[in-house]
């Protein structure tokens, strides 16, 4: 056994110790303390008999989470760092956590939830058996540059032998681990869009084989659909888990696999989540559990709470959501959902700025989609925040009518913005801004008892 | 006025494309013609008064250049004749000698109407911020996110001299490539929606009336950025 490696393995044991004893929750330090010490760390690391990674742009939390709760319900010790970080030092942080002295990992199964740009730090030193994949879309510019650069990663990183559950509707993660020769894909066959022409941005547009022209069989979000190449004989990959049903009234989704139909729980109808839905149950499936024990699993786990909370208060109806700015795939898919739902008089709280960056973070609202911000249910936009004067000229430009927006510089001022006469707020929120989007929740709960009284 | 519009499906990467539907606000009575990658190039046969062209993957710039390159000789002539090109983000990287992809591993030839090369490496993003004088006339702010620096002497032809950030590289004060009226920075994203001096200028140039759309709330947003950039 290496001593290098027993020093950072001590080290690290003691930070996590001494973070615990004041309080703090031991997510990166010792996991980056041992990385230090050690730069080889997780190579020195054994791996638990079954290493499953979560990768992915937008849902990989959340999909880390559900597949981890769901074996544990079914009796499996998991290790997880999904409430911990996704970088390199963050799955150090998660896989020592649950190891012995020498390396040896306490559980059989980790489930590693694994930053895209991380994989190159994370997959040289350990292999995973599984990996599963969201999707892959643009993301924070300064951090993700574009699509075919996290591909260039991913795909230089990933060991060939690694079992690879990929999104079927998502032209660019399909291609994750083109040597990898055990591939199953998932994807959604229901509510079919009509749209062939999507009114997002899209990070593909060319055949992935041939480069030739791409036909749309249908469009659902950005570029997530099925295609056809005009020029070569390339089609989108044929799925073998497909949600061919989505029930809202009894909150169910049909999931169907080698020609059988199965009913799960729908956890939540946002689409994108059940996309991630999708790719938890046809995974573990595929993992061993039956579809009787997912579905019994599903129907006891939520969305970790904090990213959708809607809360009714009398007449009110309060949302939070959690978004991430910089992200404009991710904040485009909860403005199309909120404006989606069936609900009239919407005021919508939009505090999304980055807190370092300043008149650096004005392009990513560009690539989202403002659009239907301008639907007549919203009788309310609130910009809150630096950028505040950007993204009232970005929903101008998106023909969103000017008398229904509100601007505010200081995130705290917005809640005083707030237009009572609409029944159901949304708070869309950075997680830097919790507090503020707490207090904006607290502005309108008080409005709210105020007049049961 | 007639605008052609580069590529616009895949030269867009950071917000670049609405540099387009912003000039459709401005200058509503022109024609707008979106050539895709696959198309043939108005240029070609006919001259329009702008074009432009966005930032792109480094995949996609090998494609470009390879659809480009056969019409060399069109766009110098394109260019003493004074069309007006605005090239945001590593669009003008296209036009210079040759770019090295130093992580693909890759060497390409780009147009050579710049005497300048270009090298691109995966594993150095560079991210920073431009502020500086065009023209001595007014101020340009603006944001930058590259992989690539450029090397060679733009000292005679340059978008912007930086006053506070690099220029083509970490050794250079000027930003950008300027041969006659043919500008490539930089700079990303709605470039031309975030500076509106700029934004009439390049109207003006091109022979057409600039009325910016939404002028008022374009120069209140223009005037924040500038202030916390000098802060
Ligand atoms: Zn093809």
């Amino acid at each position: 056994m290496n001593i290098r490696f027993i020093i950072a393995m001590l080290a690290a044991k003691i930070s996590k110790f001494l973070l615990k004893l004041i309080g703090k929750n031991a997510t990166y330090l010792p996991g980056l303390i041992a990385l230090k010490l050690d730069k080889n760390f997780l190579g020195g690391l054994s791996k638990p008999e079954t290493l499953i990674c979560v990768t992915g742009t937008n849902g990989k939390t959340t999909t880390s989470n559900m597949i981890t709760d769901i074996l544990r319900d079914n009796g499996y010790s998991v290790t997880n760092n999904g409430f911990g970080s996704n970088v390199q030092a963050g799955v150090a942080t998660a896989l020592l956590a649950d190891a012995t002295l020498t390396g040896k990992p306490k559980n059989k199964v980790a489930v590693i939830e694994v930053d895209e740009r991380s994989s190159i730090l994370v997959y040289k030193y350990i292999t995973p058996d599984y990996l599963v994949a969201t999707n892959i879309t643009r993301d924070s510019m300064k951090r993700n540059a574009h699509a075919e650069f996290i591909t260039f990663i991913v795909n230089s990183a990933l060991p060939s032998t690694t079992k690879v559950f990929l999104n079927g509707d998502d032209l660019i993660s399909s291609f994750f681990g083109k040597e990898n020769t055990d591939r199953t894909y998932y994807g959604l066959d229901c509510e079919i869009p009509e749209r062939e022409e999507s009114a997002g941005v899209k990070d593909i547009v060319y055949c992935p084989i041939c480069g030739g022209k791409l036909n749309a069989d249908y469009i659902r979000y950005n570029h997530i659909g099925r295609y056809r190449c005009s020029e070569c004989d390339f089609v989108s990959p044929e799925r073998a888990y497909t949600v061919t049903a989505i029930d809202r009234e009894n909150k169910t989704v049909t999931l169907t696999h080698n020609g059988e139909n199965h009913i799960l729980p729908l956890v939540n109808d946002n689409i994108v989540n059940v996309y991630n839905l999708c790719a938890v149950s046809g995974f573990l499936h595929k993992f061993g559990l039956s579809f009787e024990q997912i579905a019994a699993s599903l129907k006891k786990t939520a969305i970790v709470k904090s990213r959708f909370d809607t809360e009714k208060i009398g007449d009110y109806s309060i949302t939070m959501q959690l978004s991430k700015g910089q992200n404009p795939i991710a904040t485009s898919r909860s403005i199309n959902y909120i404006a989606s739902i069936e609900a009239e008089s919407k005021a919508m709280l939009f505090m999304c700025d980055d807190i370092e960056e300043k008149a650096e973070s004005a392009c990513w609202i560009y690539d989202c989609d403002y659009a239907p911000l301008a639907s007549d249910n919203i009788k309310q936009v609130i910009f809150a925040g630096r950028r505040c004067k950007d993204h009232l000229l970005r929903a101008l430009l998106a023909g969103v009518d000017e008398s229904k927006i509100a601007i505010c510089e200081d995130p705290a001022d917005g809640a005083g913005l707030i237009d009572t006469s609409c029944r159901n707020v949304y708070i869309l929120y950075q997680l830097y801004l919790v507090n503020e989007a707490k207090k904006a929740k607290a502005f309108i709960e008080k409005k709210a008892r105020e007049e049961i009284k | 006025m007639t605008v052609e519009v580069l590529f616009n499906e895949v030269c867009g990467l950071f917000g670049d494309v609405f540099n387009a539907q912003y000039l459709e606000k401005c200058i509503p009575d022109s024609e707008f013609i979106y050539t895709a990658l696959c198309d043939k190039p108005y240029f070609e046969d006919n001259t329009p008064d702008i074009i432009l062209m966005g930032a792109m993957s480094e995949k996609t710039q090998r494609a470009v250049i390879k659809k480009l390159l056969p019409l060399k000789n069109r766009i110098l002539e394109l260019i003493d004749k004074g069309v007006v090109f605005f090239v945001t983000g590593n669009a003008f990287e296209v036009f210079t000698k040759e770019i090295d992809y130093v992580s693909e591993e890759i060497k390409t030839e780009g147009l050579g109407i710049f005497d300048l090369t270009v090298k691109t490496d995966y594993f150095n993003r560079y991210n920073g911020k431009v502020l500086g004088k065009f023209n001595g006339e007014f101020e340009i702010t603006g944001i930058r996110s590259q992989f690539s620096f450029v090397y060679g002497n733009n000292s005679d032809g340059y978008f912007v001299k930086s006053d506070s950030g690099i220029g083509i590289n970490p050794d250079s004060k000027f930003e950008g490539v300027r041969k006659n009226n043919f500008f490539g920075t930089h700079l990303l994203g709605p470039v031309l929606v975030q500076n509106p001096p700029l934004c009439e200028y390049i109207i003006s140039l091109a022979g057409g009336t600039p009325r910016l759309a939404f002028e008022k709330q374009a120069r209140s947003a223009y005037t924040q950025r500038l202030k916390e950039m000098k802060e």
